[in-house]
């Protein structure tokens, strides 16, 4: 008897009745309606911003809220299925989150220059990505959790992937709930990061997701 | 059960012997190729049946040999990484629903598999941190200093795998240089080269330990 056959042996007798995994879109359902919850909760205690709705006026703002909201649900959706080895054989689904982080970064340089006379900037500067950070913490911890339940074969772009999108409900909190017309601050504090954490991601995705 | 088992592993393996061949499953629907017959035998793996998981994961083995054999050096590799790609097949078995192909699924576990001991093997090659040239170089004269010719040693090159044999054969007793080697063997010189190196690691153990 070789090894192969043994092995095939052992492994045989121990396999018991497996539940399997849900599919990725319920997966990404379940993320997405729990970070939207955890959102609307930390909007409901922080309170939105009073000139919301006027913000809601400026197309380049609007575009803005709308992209990041793209960006997370893609990501979420990129995510679920980057947590699976053979990525639910949907790869083109998988690496969608590029078109809404293009169409965020074209959004954002078109803000930039319609700033016109540029908004003054705000007192603070880092607070920004400290906060985020933090309202990133627990969507991060979570999908984490739930994403090493399954077995990625992409563990270092799912980790970036998952990250973004806990960064961007983080991201989307402040800015509907800080006063802030600044698009040079929004860009230096709180979209910048956006580059390490993906980059953080890529790291904490090897050491988290590897199998 | 134990009376339909035996019948539903002879007639699977009767079909995947053939592809595109029809099989009738004791208790399902008759499927029309190989990757149908995976998929459903996952499927019934799935719900606990342990017959169904040992076929599967017997062709599973069957299908990835020539797949590993083509990307890795020596057969002893191969068989390690195939345990490698079979455990993790198992451990990942819940991300299989029976819903879509079976084969790329498990395409992408072995690729995973392989690509992270090619990664180990590389990083261990520079951690090793030796050039092999400046290895040909030094180790037959470390053979000679301690009173060893090739002749004294070829017992234990004959135990090496053949390809490694053959290899430290033409290079030490018929003089072939690494490139001479690769062109009689068809083989790229740095393969030639790392074969020779893990011959001399091997071999190097076994001195010692005499």
């Amino acid at each position: 008897m070789t090894n192969i056959d043994e092995l095939v042996a052992t492994l045989a007798k121990d396999a018991t009745a497996v539940k399997p995994a849900p599919h990725p879109f319920v997966l990404s359902l379940q993320w997405i309606g729990a970070a939207a919850a955890y959102l609307a909760i930390s909007l409901t205690f922080s309170g939105l911003r009073p000139d919301l709705l006027e913000r809601f006026h400026s197309f380049w703002f609007g575009a803005e809220i709308f992209t990041l909201l793209g960006i997370f649900l893609v990501s979420s959706l990129s995510a679920a299925l980057l947590a699976f080895p053979d990525l639910h054989q949907k790869r083109l689904l998988a690496f969608a989150p590029i078109l809404p982080f293009t169409l965020f970064l074209a959004i954002i340089l078109f803000s930039w220059r319609a700033d016109n006379p540029p908004a003054p900037l705000p007192v603070h500067s880092f607070e920004c990505t400290l906060s985020i950070m933090l309202m990133t913490l627990l969507p991060a911890v979570w999908t984490f959790y739930s994403m090493r339940k399954y077995a990625s074969t992409h563990y270092r772009l799912a980790g970036s992937v998952a990250l973004l999108s806990a960064f961007s409900v983080g991201a989307l909190w402040l800015r509907l709930h800080e006063v802030n017309d600044s698009i040079a601050h929004v860009i230096e504090w709180h979209y910048l990061p956006m580059l390490a954490i993906g980059l953080i991601g890529l790291w904490l995705g090897r050491v988290v997701l590897k199998w | 059960m134990a009376g339909t088992t035996l019948p539903l592993e002879m007639a699977v393996y009767g079909a995947m012997t053939g592809y595109y061949s029809s099989v009738l499953f004791s208790n399902s629907a008759p499927v029309t190729d190989t990757g149908d017959n995976l998929a459903a035998l996952m499927q019934r793996s799935l719900s606990g049946d342990t017959q169904a998981y040992a076929v599967l994961l017997k062709e599973t083995a069957r299908l990835l040999r020539p797949f590993l054999a083509k990307r890795l050096f020596a057969g002893s590799e191969v068989d390690d990484v195939l345990q490698e790609i079979l455990l993790s097949i198992h451990k990942a078995r819940h991300t299989y629903d029976g819903e879509r192909p079976y084969k790329p699924w498990a395409y992408a576990i072995a690729k995973f598999r392989l690509q992270d001991h090619l990664r180990a093997h590389y990083a261990d090659h520079l951690h090793d941190a030796e050039d092999i040239s400046g290895l040909e170089e030094i180790l037959p004269d470390d053979v000679t200093e301690t009173g060893f010719s090739y002749e004294s040693i070829s017992v234990e090159v004959e135990k090496l795998p053949e390809k490694q044999a053959t290899i430290l054969r033409l290079m030490h007793q018929d003089g072939y240089t690494s490139k001479e080697i690769a062109e009689k063997m068809g083989m790229n010189e740095s393969a030639v080269k790392v074969a020779a190196h893990r011959a001399y690691k091997v071999l190097r153990k076994q001195l010692e330990r005499s």
